[in-house]
């Protein structure tokens, strides 16, 4: 606990920095609420799933209403500026596929889910079966290596 | 993510409106000695209180004149913009207001340079664009000065300065974390030099990223270093924290960092350090 209060960021890094060496399949999985490098120490995977209702942001929207516009009440706007639901990110491009959640009676759905999650996860280490492990490493890194746009300038 | 924090800390916060004076006004106000300096006097002293021998932020420009021998740096040529991903009212022209008031174009500069004629591939942080956060442009030119060590097979040194990932690009910055620890990572992979330099602040999703993995981690005396910051933290866990906690002195006595140097031997540390382990 000593040392994690110090230098917790650096634990952060070295996890992203272990998940880029690594050469078998990562997959990364967003369940609940995950936010900031906390999240992103887990997530650098050769494919990202999210579940239909979680989300996954750069921080809490009631931290970010906090930080960017000095306004903690402004929570509801920042949820909704901050693109953080798996629809959006999946349009960013950020997460390459979204596990449905069917509403309803909760345990049905929660296997559902589980099922779902099994069968993602099953079709994507068979399609990855083939690949050597430079491919998985280099392909991990080109999915990273082109996030976000940017415009030249002239 | 960090920034409102640190802005928040009291000293920090007069050490801020100090920075603001270098760039418009002609006298400074020592922020440790309350002495009220000659601004042209703190930049040929390294941005070095003359008195009393106190660190103010650094611009690029006096960075890369402190660090690179006279006309050797060479900015790769990326000028590159960012697309406003969230679509946020004010950020783009808060960006075009700082370019003004700065005279950079982002809160990094990256390119080659010589540091005592050995060639290194160097990026130096702005605490004065947007608190050195980084979002996708910083990430971009990070990441591709990175694969440009790769390529010409060149040590890489990084200075730090940052109050985090940027918030005004969401997500996006967030994931320049991933991106620039993977370019990290085959740079370990070509057994090339990397050493980090931080300086005061570095936080957030900049500690929590390239900066925290280099070979070698050097920092200047009395510099903040964390990843929340410590108000956060205080609340978070509930209890009170050690004494200088963040401070570069106690990241050293903890292992972290590996040395602090003073900012006026910093030039020929690195250069050392590069002649041991590149000849």
């Amino acid at each position: 606990m000593e040392q994690r209060k110090e230098v917790n960021g650096e634990a952060i890094a070295k996890s992203m920095l272990v998940l880029s060496k690594i050469k078998v399949p990562v997959i990364a999985i967003v369940i609940g609420e995950g936010s900031s490098g906390g999240a992103l120490a887990l997530g650098v995977g050769n494919k990202v799933l999210m579940l239909e209702n979680a989300i996954y942001s750069i921080l809490s929207p009631e931290g970010y209403a906090s930080i960017l516009w000095k306004d903690a009440s402004r929570t509801k706007e920042a949820a909704e500026k901050m693109k953080l639901t798996a629809k959006d990110l999946y349009d960013l491009k950020i997460i390459d596929k979204i596990i449905k959640e069917p509403t309803g009676d909760e345990e049905e759905s929660f296997k559902k889910v589980s099922k779902s999650l099994k069968r993602e996860i099953t079709k994507i280490i068979d399609e990855m079966k083939s690949k050597t492990p430079e491919e998985i490493v280099e392909e991990r890194y080109q999915k990273f290596r082109n996030m976000g746009e940017y415009r030249k300038i002239d | 993510m960090i920034v409102d924090k640190i802005k928040k800390r009291e000293p920090t916060a007069k050490k801020m409106q100090n920075q603001v004076d270098i760039q418009v006004g002609k006298w400074l106000k020592c922020d440790k000695c309350k002495e009220i300096l000659y601004k042209e006097t703190v930049r040929e002293n390294e941005s070095i209180c003359p008195n009393c021998g106190a660190y103010f932020r650094m611009h690029i420009n006096k960075r890369l004149e402190s660090i690179i021998d006279k006309d050797t740096y060479k900015r790769f040529d990326l000028e590159i913009d960012t697309t406003n991903p969230l679509g946020l009212e004010d950020y783009p022209k808060k960006i075009k207001g700082l370019r003004e008031k700065t005279g950079i174009k982002e809160a990094v500069s990256c390119g080659t340079g010589k540091i005592n004629g050995e060639e290194v591939v160097i990026c130096v942080m702005d605490s004065g664009f947007l608190m050195g956060s980084m979002g996708v442009v910083v990430g971009e030119k990070i990441t591709y000065a990175i694969e440009k060590a790769i390529e010409k097979k060149l040590p890489l040194i990084i200075f730090s300065v940052s109050g985090g990932a940027r918030m005004q690009e969401g997500i996006i910055s967030l994931m320049q974390m991933a991106k620039t620890t993977a370019a990290i990572s085959k740079l370990n992979d070509a057994g090339l030099l990397y050493i980090s330099v931080l300086t005061d602040p570095t936080y957030g999703g900049v500690t929590a990223s390239f900066a925290s993995i280099a070979d070698i981690i050097l920092a200047e005396p009395g510099a903040m270093i964390g990843f929340a910051g410590q108000r956060v933290i205080k609340q978070t866990i509930g209890e009170e924290l050690p004494e200088g906690f963040q401070t570069a002195e106690f990241l050293l006595e903890h292992g972290f960092i590996d040395k602090i140097v003073e900012r006026k031997e910093l030039k020929n540390t690195l250069y050392k350090l590069i002649k041991y382990h590149v000849n």
